[in-house]
């Protein structure tokens, strides 16, 4: 176990971003932490990069505590925004963090392995977005850590930019590394993860295989006109308003399949995609007030 | 050292490629000497005196908003939260900080020495050095932990109005432009009691070359030391709100 939270809650401000979060990450796992904006993510992430202390709790990296240094030296970390040192070069960047670790990749193979080569010299302020928010994720790597924490790597990206960073967090973890990522992208974790702990309100609320945690929060919403429908298990929930109906269901060709061997008349047949926030409000909202 | 290097070059690089900061910075004390405090100077003695006044005033500049300004606006920046992940402890970091506002205190100071050789009487023996050197370096550190405690304490954008809000009258309170008796007779009365002053009372014996009374030493260690509880205290509150 390369990290570990334990029964961690922490307040900030007036927010008490996470009541109770226990969490382990394995050696050579990709373990995404998925959930809505405000679930708690970063707040859990500062706790294991050591740049916040919990209320109560305990938190270990590498088996020490990660606010002394010594022990993120098996951390590489992804920069939040791309807030880089204004007037820097982007190599001058690189080097700064890789001054960091006793054996980090070449400055060279950071650079080609995401994209960047060609842009040593450039100014960090003269990058594209896709190009700072690359860097941004090539620092993670630099000083060749034993776990990665991308907090969001790929929002803002494009998708090729997406896929190709996909790629070089694959062929990390395939050398060995670990990776700790967090999204709000169900297909990035879906695509990505050897596991998946679902997070939301400050509280781990499912923890599992990819396709599990699919069937559980990857939403479909169904519309149709129709007069009335009847109730069927497929569907998570439903709204009924001006004649159409709105089914929120995890397999959708079921549900269309249902409906169309049912005999019920019905019209406007659209199928959806529901964001991951929606997806918690109809399953998750739910089963709290139950 | 290879972490303290590696910071300390970021940090000059940045100052470096900045022109639009670096240069007004350093040049505004020594203008504001040729302007008001240079052609009133004709005597050795008067020249050597204001002359460690405004050394004093372009080394409060520098540190005060290095340290005042720099570290506000670095609160917002989420490049720092990053840095802290670093496997680094942030004295590094720190030490960074205090050698790149050194090296521009420095030129800053050397800059208005220039100024003054060439508008001014000045004639400061190369004995009487260290101990000018001693004073400033003593009163930078000060100011840059005041900058420093400013900076945790307001929100960044109010951190730049402040700082002129807390500098100017203290600069001028204290006795760097001009000497206290010539001050209104009000702020005859409080300058005393600013550590600016205080500050003065150690460059003035270093530049006339008389020797050095302990309580000024002992009111700038205090205020020093007052200015790193307050510094660490706003820091620690920063840190738990955010």
């Amino acid at each position: 176990m390369i990290a570990a939270v334990r029964d961690a809650h922490k307040r900030l401000g007036r927010v008490q971003a996470l009541r109770g979060v226990s969490l382990e990450v394995h050696e050579g796992e990709l373990l995404a932490l998925l959930g809505p904006n405000g679930a708690g993510k970063t707040t859990l992430v500062s706790l294991l990069v050591g740049l916040r202390s919990p209320d109560r709790g305990e938190v270990r990296l590498d088996g020490r505590d990660p606010r002394e240094p010594a022990a993120r030296r098996v951390l590489g970390m992804t920069p939040q925004g791309t807030g880089f040192p204004p007037a820097l070069k982007v190599r001058e960047v690189v080097e700064l963090v890789r001054a960091h670790y006793p054996d980090p990749l070449p400055t060279a193979e950071v650079l080609a392995r995401f994209g960047l080569e060609g842009l040593a010299g450039r100014s960090v302020q003269a990058l594209s977005g896709g190009q700072a928010r690359r860097l941004a994720v090539a620092l993670a790597f630099a000083g060749n850590p034993r776990l990665a924490v991308l907090d969001e790597p790929t929002t803002g990206l494009d998708v090729e930019s997406r896929r190709s960073l996909w790629r070089e967090i694959q062929r990390f973890k395939q050398s060995g590394g670990t990776v700790l990522l967090t999204t709000h992208y169900l297909e990035e974790a879906e695509s990505l993860a050897t596991r998946v702990v679902v997070l939301d309100r400050g509280r781990v609320v499912a923890e599992g295989a990819p396709e599990a945690i699919k069937r559980r929060v990857g939403l479909k919403r169904v519309r149709l006109r129709a007069a009335e429908l009847p109730e069927w298990p497929e569907v998570e929930r439903r709204e009924f308003e001006d004649g159409r109906y709105t089914l929120w269901t995890a397999d959708a060709d079921a549900l269309v399949r249902r409906l169309v061997q049912s005999g019920v008349a019905f019209s406007d047949l659209e199928v959806l995609p529901v964001s991951l926030e929606e997806a918690f409000l109809a399953v998750l909202g739910e089963e709290e007030e139950r | 050292m290879k972490l303290w290097w590696a910071h300390t070059k970021a940090e000059l690089l940045v100052l470096l490629r900045t022109p639009g900061f670096l240069i007004p910075t350093m040049l505004f004390p020594s203008m504001f000497f040729l302007m008001f405090a240079a052609p009133n100077l004709t005597s050795t003695v008067a020249a050597n005196l204001s002359t460690g006044s405004f050394m004093a005033f372009a080394v409060f500049t520098v540190t005060f908003f290095q340290f005042g300004v720099g570290t506000a606006n670095e609160r917002e920046n989420p490049w720092s939260s990053y840095v802290r992940t670093l496997p680094a402890h942030p004295v590094y970091r720190n030490l960074g900080k205090v050698a790149t506002a050194a090296v521009l205190a420095l030129l800053a100071a050397l800059v208005l020495v220039i100024s003054a050789g060439f508008s001014t009487p000045l004639d400061l023996p190369l004995a009487r050095w260290p101990r000018i050197f001693l004073a400033l370096a003593a009163g930078g550190v000060m100011m840059g932990l005041l900058g420093t405690a400013l900076a945790y304490l307001v929100a960044p954008k109010a951190a730049l109005p402040l700082a002129n809000l807390i500098y100017l009258p203290l600069a001028f309170m204290g006795g760097m432009w001009m000497p206290p008796e010539w001050l209104p007779k009000l702020v005859q009365q409080i300058s005393p009691y600013l550590p600016s002053r205080q500050w003065m009372e150690l460059v003035w014996p270093a530049v006339a070359g008389d020797p050095w009374r302990l309580q000024p030493w002992i009111a700038v260690l205090a205020f020093t030391v007052a200015f790193a509880l307050l510094a660490a205290w706003a820091q620690r509150r920063d840190e738990l709100i955010r």
